[in-house]
């Protein structure tokens, strides 16, 4: 793995953790919750403060689907698939979205605008289905209305 | 810690399946069971490894505790009483077998037909990606294979799924078909345990859970040093490697030392039938832990294809092959001719100590010469003797022992006698006046020193390549060819016992077998690379060698497609063949122009477009390379079409059978006799239900089409031999039956239909070259008929069929197809994975 220059505030984010493995997972959420994401130069930095492999920190965070590592975009768009929301279409709302942005869930549009994800339930069932844009909640949501959601966002 | 007090150290009682034991403390129960010698099945339990329970096979009953416990996770204590073998017991590890072979192609395991493949077929096939057993490099060693034998039931209640992980194969040396995975970790694990800091992981989780890299990085890029050891101790085919895989199952060789570095590692060998198909560490711990040279180099050179294997002396200009007396006496002629101080010797000091301890006694009693030993792994620019690099340079020194490629062009243009010693041709072979094969590596018996000064034995594991022989031996019989007294060598030992005071090698700088930077890039002065091709991927150097570009005109390849696991549909333009193709006919075609001549019958075409199109199976080398093509490409030559057409068969209900390939071989055929106003009944026969291509064009051209798999998965289990009993034992009038597919299959379908009375084709499938009846490498006998399946064939009546003899000619050239298989790493992004957690995709 390639040295790298570490910047100053991720260098004080770390020293902030004991070398202790049972750190890994509260730094990884740390970082990611300043970064936005964990990158590949993040896990590198995050191994080498633990004395652990890449390899190993990579295997741990991709465990967990809250642990992202692709830039998320300006704007964020989550589609709950849920039982209620899947009985009540979530799923075309997904493909429609996932057509018009071109990118699949779990991936940034290459402007970096816009990012799909699948949430499992956000516990709006009363409202299915849902899709929420930056932590907004959108109610009873169509393919066409949801596509208009997004291009309000642009 | 002493005897006494080992001897007082408290003891743990307790009761395994009725037996009494007693054992430490800290053992597990599946520990104290095997001191027992009672076997509990277990995969992913390893006696280099601490418990990590994750297979769940060796569970067992503990009385007091609830469930089931997994025994390699429960310490002993006093009083517990075990079982380890109950009705119970055997269900839940059915029932954990069951859920490993959902996800583990499996169909061999299950087939009914599987002790006698593997009796007609004793090698596996080899495939590009794994399918099953029988395709599989493990089949011999897996451990899922063998609980599922044993303790399995030949039934499955669960689908068999297939994960459709694009295979890795731009690897160096690996081959990974992750398809194959159980996830018992033990590869990660191992490479824990022997680097500290592991290059693999289990990314993802759930049915995406697999191992590999952070962000899929390369293994040259994770800080993988190519020890081996998680290819070593995989279970499965899923780790492989690409040069040892094929050789089956082998035997463990003896230790002995690799003398590549001056480190001296400990190896162990694995041999094919008197050849080391690969080496590796002699026990999984960090202490023996081996660089990739060691582990991928070694046997690759040793068999080499460029081997020197006779002795050649210079006559009339022309280097020519003569016998050892002959090359002996001619070598002495010449050397004597030379005045002292004229002579020199320059040789590799990655040798065994008796090979250098001649060298310097010959160079300096016999030849009264120079004598240099260049440093492990460097090459002439390192010796450090600049007096007879200068003496060379100003053409002081004439005549040349050379144990290497060591000198350039002009040097070697310079003198006036060079005799080589080397196991490979260089530049300097080709100047020579004579060029002694030597033996090397594990050919060697003896003994060599390593840079800490420890003296490791060598013990020869396989005959010397050809008439290669140690260089000792050479030496000896040179100064006895000199007359010289005091060589009274009649063995190896003789030349040990003489060694005084031989220096310990120079270290070499850095560390092979924690570094890829830091491995040696010379073995007897020439670039390893240049004869293990994978290593320039870990960043050796090599010479340039020529690229043959592919070729640019030719029959271009419009469609390229894998249809399913192992099997592409390519469609190629060819409007003459295909104005011309008849059901049954094949072609013969050869990728670039160097391929091999291979067949392959016509799946369809399109007089129309002028397209032909064919099924390829990938099993080796020529069907490989036309897999690594793409739309767009062209293929060099294709001939055809070729053989008999399938003659009409009389009667009117016609039964054909296809399998693997022989599915898309019978789908013109079914067209015509279609067209004809027959009755087709079409069996379409695949290991699984994940392997079936075509069954929507079948139900165009069929009456009925009849699904059969060996899993039971799709349609009814087994395979057209069953379909085609079935069809008679309902009561349908069946006029002719055909039968394309593997020679095993359609074997199986002549025995079966022997006694019904009703006709049956077969195309047979022998080697072919010319395919227009000149060169008989696809004679057969058929009833007491010589025929050649080129031009008589391909079909023929299946019951006068010689089956056993057309296996063993099909088998001919079976070890000569494993050394064909290309050993440069394949770069191809169709093979390489795409998304970290992408490629999984559920077949229904």
């Amino acid at each position: 793995m390639p040295a790298i220059e570490v910047e100053p505030q991720f260098e004080t984010l770390l020293s902030g953790y004991e070398k202790d493995r049972s750190n890994l997972i509260p730094i990884l959420q740390d970082v990611q919750e300043h970064e936005g994401y964990l990158s590949e130069d993040a896990i590198v930095e995050v191994a080498d403060h633990l004395e652990l492999s890449p390899n190993d920190v990579f295997g741990v965070a991709s465990f967990y689907t809250l642990f992202k590592f692709v830039p998320p975009g300006r704007c964020n768009i989550k589609v709950c698939q849920g039982t209620a929301c899947h009985v009540r279409g979530s799923g075309l709302i997904m493909e429609e979205l996932s057509k018009k942005l071109g990118i699949r869930s779990g991936e940034t549009t290459e402007d970096r605008e816009f990012s799909l994800e699948s949430v499992a339930c956000y516990g709006s069932c009363a409202l299915a289905p849902v899709v929420i844009v930056d932590e907004k909640v959108h109610s009873r949501m169509t393919s066409k209305s949801a596509c208009e959601l997004v291009e309000e966002s642009e | 810690m002493n005897s006494f007090s080992e001897s007082t150290m408290d003891t743990i009682s307790l009761t395994i399946d009725n037996q009494q034991i007693t054992t430490e403390p800290g053992r597990t129960v599946l520990q104290a069971a095997e001191e027992a010698g009672i076997s509990i099945p277990t995969i992913c339990a390893h006696e280099d490894l601490p418990s990590y329970g994750a297979c769940r096979m060796c569970v067992v009953e503990i009385e007091g505790m609830r469930g089931y416990p997994t025994s390699c996770t429960t310490p002993v204590s006093e009083g517990m009483v075990v079982q380890t073998d109950t009705t119970e017991l055997r269900k839940l590890r059915n029932q954990v077998m069951e859920f490993i072979l959902s996800g583990h192609p499996d169909s061999c395991l299950v087939c009914d037909h599987r002790e006698d493949c593997e009796k007609y077929r004793p090698n596996v096939t080899k495939a590009g990606r794994s399918t099953r057993c029988g395709f599989c490099s493990n089949r011999d060693v897996c451990m899922v294979r063998n609980y599922a034998i044993t303790c399995y039931e030949r039934h499955l209640n669960l689908p068999t799924l297939y994960c459709h992980y694009n295979l890795e194969r731009d690897d160096p040396f690996m081959e990974r078909d992750l398809n194959l995975c159980i996830l018992c970790g033990l590869c990660w694990r191992i490479c824990e345990k022997i680097h500290g800091s592991p290059a693999i992981s289990i990314n993802n989780r759930g049915r995406w859970a697999k191992v590999g890299t952070a962000f899929n990085s390369s293994y040259v890029d994770s800080g993988c040093t190519f020890c081996g050891a998680c290819i070593d101790i995989c279970p499965t085919g899923t780790l492989t490697d690409r040069y040892a895989r094929w050789y089956g199952k082998g035997n463990f060789g003896w230790e002995t030392v690799c003398t590549l570095c001056p480190e001296g590692c400990k190896i162990k060998s694995t041999l094919s039938d008197n050849k080391v198909v690969s080496t590796e560490m002699i026990s999984f711990d960090r202490e023996s832990r081996i660089c990739a040279l060691g582990r991928f180099a070694y046997a690759q050179l040793m068999n080499a294809p460029k081997r020197l294997k006779r002795p050649y002396i210079r006559d009339n200009d022309e280097l020519t092959p003569v016998s050892w007396p002959d090359a002996i006496d001619f070598v002495a002629k010449k050397l004597a001719e030379y005045e002292p101080g004229q002579c020199a010797t320059i040789v590799d000091s990655a040798n065994i100590r008796e090979n250098l301890h001649l060298y310097r006694r010959f160079t300096e009693e016999a030849m009264q010469g120079r004598f240099a030993s260049v440093p492990a792994g460097d090459g002439f620019d390192d010796i450090d003797d600049e007096s007879l690099k200068a003496d060379l340079q100003a053409g002081k020194i004439k005549a040349v022992v050379l144990g290497g490629d060591y000198l350039d062009p002009e040097l070697l243009e310079g003198l006036d006698c060079l005799i080589v010693l080397d196991y490979l041709p260089s530049a300097a072979t080709k100047r020579a006046d004579a060029v002694l094969p030597v033996a090397i590596l594990a050919e060697l018996t003896g003994t060599f020193r390593d840079d800490a000064g420890e003296i490791k034995p060598l013990k020869r594991a396989v005959d010397a390549a050809g008439e290669a022989r140690p260089e000792w031996m050479i030496l000896r019989d040179l100064a006895g060819a000199l007359n010289r007294n005091g060589w009274p060598y009649d063995d190896i030992n003789g030349v040990t016992e003489d060694i005084t005071n031989d220096p310990a090698p120079q270290p070499w700088p850095g560390s092979p077998r924690d570094s890829l930077k830091d491995l040696p890039p010379r073995f007897r002065g020439a670039y390893l690379a240049d004869t293990v091709p994978a290593l320039k991927d870990v960043g050796l150097p090599s010479h340039p060698t020529p690229i043959h570009p592919r070729p640019t005109t030719g029959f271009k390849i419009l469609k390229h497609e894998e249809v399913v696991p192992n099997f592409f549909l390519i469609t190629i333009e060819a409007p003459k063949i295909a104005q011309y193709a008849r059901p049954g006919q094949f072609v013969i075609l050869m990728v670039d122009e160097t391929s091999e001549r291979v067949p392959f019958t016509l799946a369809d075409w399109d007089a129309e477009a002028g397209t032909i199109t064919l099924i390829i199976e990938e099993v080796g080398r020529s069907s490989g390379e036309l897999v690594f093509l793409s739309e767009g490409d062209f293929i060099a030559h294709v001939t055809g079409p070729l053989g008999v057409e399938l003659p009409v068969p009389e009667g009117d209900t016609i039964a054909l059978g296809g399998g693997c390939y022989g599915i898309g071989a019978i789908y013109p055929i079914a067209r015509e006799l279609k067209q004809l106003g027959k009755k087709v009944i079409t069996v379409l026969e695949a290991c699984s239900s994940y392997t079936l291509y075509m069954e929507s064009q079948f139900r165009e051209v069929s009456d009925e089409v009849i699904i059969m798999t060996k899993d039971g998965g799709k349609g009814m289990k087994g395979g057209v031999q069953e379909a085609f009993t079935h069809l008679v034992d309902r009561g349908t009038k069946v006029d002719q039956f055909v039968a394309v597919g593997c020679t095993f299959m359609m074997r199986m379908v002549t025995e079966t239909t022997r006694n019904f009375g009703i006709p049956l084709q077969v195309a047979l499938n022998p080697i072919m070259v010319d395919g227009t009846g000149m060169c008989g490498a696809c004679r057969i006998t058929i009833g007491d008929e010589t025929k050649f399946a080129c031009i008589d064939g391909p079909f023929f009546d299946g019951h006068q069929v010689d089956w056993d003899e057309l296996g063993s000619r099909r088998g001919a050239y079976a070890a000569e197809e494993i050394e064909a298989i290309p050993q440069d790493t394949h770069h191809h992004e169709k093979l390489v994975p795409i998304t970290t957690s992408g490629g999984c995709a559920l077949d229904d």
